[in-house]
């Protein structure tokens, strides 16, 4: 029977959808934000700002149900054949990906505050204003959203690499449990 | 209301019977101050409402007649949500610490079959001269000659970054394009 929990020696089926549904959205949200940085904005490019920020909010919003899930379902320990200098560098990485995927949202929010512009979600709903209306505040906090974006991309590459470079069964039981 | 005819200035001079400036009431449901901004390539139209008008014209003498409008900047629009919050914003027109912007009249000459309007522009307390052309028409419903009920075309455009409004330079072009249609009623008409 498919378990919803995390096991002693497995990932249950709520740790394995909040994984892969954060994945799909950070790596799609991504490269959006990428485009956007640079893109010529006009009426038929609007949209595409709303849609980042929505996705990026969703992003917050799951990687918040995973630390409160992961408290009350410990994730289990790595598998026992990974050297011990991997089992740190990926404990490092895992937390530093989850620092990212918390800051990057916020920093958009706070950017996206400072505008003045009210900072709409999924089509109508407005977040509250979490920074002041300020050129300077906006300045700083893309500039942060930027520099973690290219931190995050370079956590990612390194978060794969290692899933892929291990043989062990790892990126199995993230796939099947 | 459709406009029927166009009246040369100097056309209104010969039929007008009134020997010094007419006082016009503005009817304000009627008539639009429009303008159109550039967000990248697309133009789009916002409006503002008048808050105030005062509108004398002298047919017989063009120079003695005057203008002064105030639009009101806090119900201002500028095409969509976004773009009207950060029109009204300190950005740009910061309405919440100007909330009027003002236009007075300096000068009024014949232009062939339009007039020029020159006068002096108040934006988030900068004012700047500017030059209007201008257009008068009879409404429909009225007679030939009858100047009970009249409207002005009045077109120009203006650099916004003149007045300080400068924000988002990046996302918004520097000029922006007016088109003003005022349908006034003379002030003694009942």
């Amino acid at each position: 029977m498919r378990s919803f929990g995390n096991g002693a020696d497995r990932f249950g089926l709520v740790t394995r959808v909040l994984h892969w549904s954060t994945a799909l959205l950070v790596l799609g949200t991504l490269p959006l934000g990428l485009y956007l940085a640079g893109a010529e904005i006009g009426l038929s490019t609007l949209w595409l700002f709303g849609l980042h920020k929505s996705i990026g909010i969703a992003v917050l919003g799951l990687a918040l149900v995973r630390l409160v899930w992961h408290r009350l379902s410990p994730p289990p320990p790595p598998m026992a054949s990974v050297p011990a200098w991997q089992v740190r560098a990926a404990r490092w990485t895992h937390r530093v990906l989850y620092v990212l995927i918390v800051a990057m949202p916020v920093s958009g929010w706070v950017a996206s505050s400072a505008t003045g512009i009210d900072t709409v979600i999924f089509g109508g709903w407005t977040l509250p204003r979490i920074a002041p209306v300020s050129e300077r505040w906006e300045e700083v906090g893309f500039a942060v959203h930027g520099a973690l974006a290219a931190a995050l991309l370079t956590l990612i590459a390194l978060h794969m690499a290692g899933a892929v470079h291990r043989r062990d069964g790892t990126l199995r039981r993230m796939l099947r449990g | 209301m459709r406009v029927l005819a166009v009246f040369a200035f100097l056309l209104i001079f010969s039929v007008a019977s009134a020997a010094a400036p007419a006082r016009y009431d503005l009817q304000p449901e009627e008539s639009t101050v429009g303008f159109t901004w550039f967000f990248g390539k697309d133009p789009i139209d916002g409006s503002m409402p008048v808050a105030s008008a005062k509108i004398a014209i002298d047919f017989q003498r063009l120079a003695n007649t005057t203008v002064r409008v105030a639009v009101d900047v806090t119900e201002a629009r500028a095409g969509f949500v976004f773009a009207t919050q950060a029109m009204r914003g300190p950005r740009i027109l910061d309405a919440a610490r100007h909330p009027l912007i003002v236009f007075e009249s300096t000068a009024v000459r014949p232009d062939g079959a339009a007039a020029i309007v020159e006068g002096l522009l108040t934006v988030r307390g900068v004012t700047r001269p500017v030059v209007f052309g201008a257009q008068l028409f009879r409404q429909r419903g009225t007679e030939e000659g009858d100047l009970s009920r009249i409207s002005i075309l009045v077109t120009g455009s203006l650099s916004r970054s003149a007045f300080g409004a400068s924000g988002w330079s990046d996302l918004a072009g520097d000029e922006v394009r007016l088109r003003i249609l005022a349908r006034l009623r003379r002030a003694d008409e009942e």
